[in-house]
């Protein structure tokens, strides 16, 4: 446990001290601005749609770059050795790295609370909407973290990581996309399994459990695999 | 204090390691030789819980390798080429290893004073470790593998890197800490092994070849015995007189010296053939004298040729 938390902070520290950590984070918000307020001149309207709708698109670029060195340079470097000959266990170092990286992603998400407070100045915004639309960020966020969390931990090195996580998530938001042209079958299996689709129900301002309990899995599930993943090193 | 007993590791169908058993006892200072390849830092990651092994075990102070958690508390590791967070500052480093050895902060404070110390980073604990020397790298790293006051010490090459200086100090800190500690350090630096170990080991192929003092090793790799010696006066009729007392004697070398007599190395293939004492009951008989009589010592060098280099 003590060991998680070490290592959670020791990332918070990199991720906030050194280039490579602030320089994705104000690209983030520089982006997310921009979407943001081109939404709000451009159309002349008060409210947040346009800029969860772009939101995902943000992410797919944007995690996989927080998220490519986090175990691909512990292992380029030789310092996964140091870690793993530590009392620790590998799911200690697994959940230490993730935590940081929802905690990064948090930061940022928080940061662009600035512009529901804006608009509440400007015009009636439905607060329970963005809210819940806010929790669906969050959540998709920390399923795309484990996604690209799992993307670094198959290689060593930093710019295949990114490249294996931007694939998968492109992957994800591409089928969600491309569902209406899929037999009614399949377009239920992408309806169910999607996290894109359960992002856009979330946006309406309904919350249900099942949305909830899919972004939890996944998240599982892709934390699961990294772990497995790095033990696997150990015997090959 | 570690034992290992059938030691094997295998990637794919190669073996990196094949029934390795040692006993280092506690308190020693043990090296590990061989040759480029020769499963030295396969060895030490087994040792260490890193890579599980295909078969066999090791014990570390009675707990077998796979109760990992607690032998990790009891070993301190250095990696092959010291590794470590180049974006933290030496302090916030050190202060890392602490807490993921769950040392409380207290503890964390004190150690971390005390390791600056004897691995002379007082000066350059607020510079990040990506600024420093290789040397101060290595230091860093001995330092953050001894933060938790391990039993027991694993090196993977302490030395690799350094100029001569930072090796001799490097040598004495480990020394000074074998005084407390078990430690285990592999090198493929003959004259620094002899330095500062007690015994060491000799692996080729992922096998253990030697096992010994550096005397000892010395002694085993030497097959016969070689005299260097003058004689003067009457040199071959000495010889003569020597060949017909022991047959088996070879003359490898012989010169005449300039001022008469006779100078030459000799072999005889049984050590205990007592060739000095025939020698000098030789040169008595023949009223000859001898001026130097010296038997020649196999190095480390030669032990270590002879056990790791291509059998023809």
């Amino acid at each position: 446990m003590s060991a998680m938390i070490a290592l959670c902070q020791k990332e918070w520290r990199i991720s906030l001290d050194t280039p490579q950590g602030y320089v994705v984070s104000i690209a983030f918000l520089l982006a997310s601005g921009f979407f943001f307020g081109s939404n709000l001149f451009l159309s002349g309207q008060a409210e947040m749609r346009g800029w969860f709708a772009v939101l995902p698109m943000l992410f797919i670029f944007f995690i996989p770059a927080m998220t490519m060195r986090l175990l691909a340079d512990e292992l380029h470097d030789g310092t996964y050795e140091l870690l793993a000959t530590m009392p620790t266990r590998t799911i200690d170092i697994v959940l230490g790295k993730y935590l940081s990286l929802l905690g990064h992603i948090t930061f940022l998400l928080a940061l662009t609370l600035l512009y529901p407070l804006t608009l509440m100045l400007l015009g009636n915004v439905d607060m329970g909407v963005v809210m819940a639309s806010y929790l669906a960020a969050w959540l998709l966020a920390a399923s795309f973290s484990a996604i690209c969390l799992y993307a670094s931990s198959v290689t060593s090195h930093a710019m295949i990581a990114y490249i294996v996580g931007l694939i998968l998530l492109l992957v994800i938001f591409l089928i969600s996309q491309l569902s209406p042209t899929l037999t009614p079958y399949l377009q239920d299996v992408v309806a169910m399994i999607g996290p894109m689709n359960h992002y856009h129900q979330m946006l309406r301002g309904m919350v249900s459990l099942s949305d909830f309990m899919l972004f939890v899995c996944l998240t599982v599930c892709f934390l699961a695999l990294s772990w497995f993943e790095l033990e696997r090193r150990r015997w090959r | 204090m570690i034992k290992a007993e059938s030691l094997c590791r295998q990637y794919g169908n190669q073996f990196a390691v094949q029934n390795l058993s040692f006993e280092v006892k506690r308190g020693e200072v043990m090296g590990l030789l061989g040759p480029n390849g020769a499963g030295k830092s396969t060895t030490m990651k087994m040792l260490t819980c890193f890579l599980p092994p295909s078969s066999g075990d090791a014990m570390i102070d009675g707990l077998s390798l796979s109760q990992s958690i607690q032998v990790r508390r009891l070993v301190g590791y250095l990696p092959e080429h010291a590794p470590s967070y180049h974006d933290l500052d030496v302090e916030a480093y050190l202060q890392f290893t602490g807490k993921m050895h769950g040392l409380s902060q207290a503890t964390r404070q004190d150690k971390i004073a005390e390791m600056s110390r004897a691995c002379g980073l007082e000066q350059v604990m607020f510079r990040r470790i990506e600024e420093l020397s290789k040397g101060y790298r290595q230091r860093v790293g001995l330092a953050a593998s001894m933060l938790h006051n391990p039993q027991c010490l694993i090196l993977d090459e302490p030395t690799t890197g350094l100029d001569p200086n930072q090796i001799i100090e490097i040598r004495h800190l480990i020394r000074h800490l074998g005084e407390h500690k078990t430690v285990l350090l592999s090198s493929h630096i003959l004259p620094e092994v002899e330095a500062v170990c007690d015994r060491m080991m000799i692996i080729d192929k992922g096998e253990l070849q030697a096992l010994g003092t550096s005397a000892e090793l010395s002694k085993q790799a030497q097959a016969g015995v070689r005299l260097h010696t003058q004689i003067q006066g009457n040199g071959s009729k000495v010889l003569a007189r020597l060949k017909a007392e022991l047959p088996e004697l070879e003359v490898v070398t012989e010169s005449a010296l300039e001022r008469g007599g006779l100078q030459c190395e000799l072999y005889h293939p049984d050590v205990a053939c007592a060739l000095a004492e025939k020698l000098f009951h030789a040169a008595v008989a023949e009223t000859s004298v001898l001026l130097e009589i010296r038997q020649e010592q196999a190095s480390l060098e030669d032990v270590f040729r002879e056990l790791t280099g291509e059998k023809s």
